[in-house]
């Protein structure tokens, strides 16, 4: 149900969060507020990633994959991503992996 | 502990809201050269998007989103998209402290609302201007906009009348009386009503030595109210006086205009911009504005 609360992204074949929303859903709290938490989550696994991405294109490059989500255009964005990163899945899914347990490790450390 | 002490979510808030400032500035230091190819050509670049402009902005806030926010992936989208460049913009040029701004920083301030908006906005206009245009808002009631307009009346639909009833109405009338004239109330008399700002006109320079001329012309004169921390933006027009130099406060806004801005009263009270807009031909719309 939390999907609805994520935006699209070049990634979002590569990322689920759905460990984190199961986890969520077990701590007491409003909708609301498990809805902010996700808008939150989504929002440091975004800059995880583009910082990634950013990190591994050069010069111009940078600025069509910029211009291609700036205009929406995710698959294109993706397209530019896979001809111009070696590996470019692993790289997303491991820093999205990292974050994601780091995420993980302070929710845990409310239930202790 | 502190940890314990805190309710869940306050905990986890405030945990990720820390971590994501850190990972954008992170971003921000390695990526600048991108970062301001960006900010420099943020006209050329679509605004279809949220995602790259995440870049420039934080887009996470302590507070849980409004529910509308939330009622569909794109509603959030346009929400955000709209105002991030601007949020950008002012965060470079606004002090972090609240205080009246220098006219270097009214100069940069004035290109950049008039640049975002498509319209002339200025701090001064035919040689007046109020005695600051950066400061704290706080919460104004519903004013009566003709003789027998109670909180029984003064609304026209229900959703209006749930959401903002528990304003109440001011005891006296507005700085220049009821909106309506010879009794007819009409559609511009509401929305002036509605969105309307009261700023301290007597502490304006100058005008304890022209009263007359002062007051007329801060009657019902549009100003721009920008919240710079969310990107809300309301065309407004002066609609009272105040509030008292004492209070803290240096403008109040109408319930309607508080709730856009979505500013609060009181301990949570923060700043906004408040620039007059040069439209001498009464072109542009009341109410809330997005940037063009």
């Amino acid at each position: 149900m939390y999907d609805n609360y994520m935006k699209k992204s070049f990634y979002n074949h590569l990322v689920t969060i759905d460990s984190l929303t199961i986890e969520l859903d077990k701590i007491e709290m409003s909708q609301d507020e498990k809805r902010h938490l996700i808008l939150l989550i989504d929002s440091n696994i975004h800059q995880t990633v583009l910082n990634v991405v950013l990190s591994e294109l050069q010069g111009n490059d940078k600025k069509i994959f910029l211009h291609h989500l700036s205009s929406g255009d995710h698959d294109k964005a993706w397209i530019h991503l896979k001809g111009k990163i070696e590996n470019v899945e692993n790289k997303i899914k491991k820093a999205a992996d990292e974050i994601i347990k780091e995420l993980h490790e302070d929710i845990k450390k409310i239930k202790s | 502990m502190a940890t314990k002490q805190k309710s869940n979510y306050k905990y986890l808030r405030d945990k990720w809201i820390g971590k994501h400032k850190e990972l954008q500035k992170n971003l921000w230091d390695k990526h600048k050269d991108i970062v301001d190819w960006v900010s420099d050509n943020s006209k050329q670049l679509a605004l279809g998007s949220v995602s790259g402009l995440m870049l420039l902005t934080p887009t996470v806030t302590k507070t849980i989103p409004n529910q509308a926010i939330f009622a569909s992936q794109q509603e959030f989208a346009k929400v955000i998209d709209k105002s991030v460049f601007l949020i950008s913009d002012l965060f470079h040029v606004l002090p972090s402290k609240v205080r009246e701004l220098t006219p270097s920083e009214e100069d940069v301030i004035t290109q950049t609302l008039t640049r975002h908006f498509g319209f002339r906005v200025t701090p001064e206009l035919q040689g007046i201007r109020l005695n600051r245009s950066y400061g704290y808002i706080g919460a104004e009631q519903h004013l009566t906009r003709y003789s027998g307009d109670t909180m029984s009346t003064h609304f026209d639909n229900q959703t209006d009348a749930q959401k903002f009833f528990s304003s109440g109405m001011a005891p006296g009338l507005g700085a220049w009386g009821y909106f309506s004239s010879n009794g007819q109330l009409t559609e511009k008399d509401i929305l002036r009503e509605k969105y309307y700002i009261a700023v301290q006109t007597f502490l304006a320079p100058g005008f304890n030595e022209h009263v007359k001329e002062y007051v007329d012309f801060f009657k019902y004169k549009k100003m721009l109210v920008v919240n710079p921390n969310n990107g809300r933006v309301v065309v407004a027009i002066i609609g009272d006086a105040g509030p008292a130099d004492w209070t803290g406060k240096h403008l109040g806004g109408s319930p309607e205009v508080m709730s856009y801005l979505e500013r609060f009263d009181g301990a949570q009270k923060g700043p906004v911009l408040y620039f007059f807009i040069d439209d001498p031909e009464d072109k542009i719309p009341l109410g809330p504005i997005n940037v063009r």
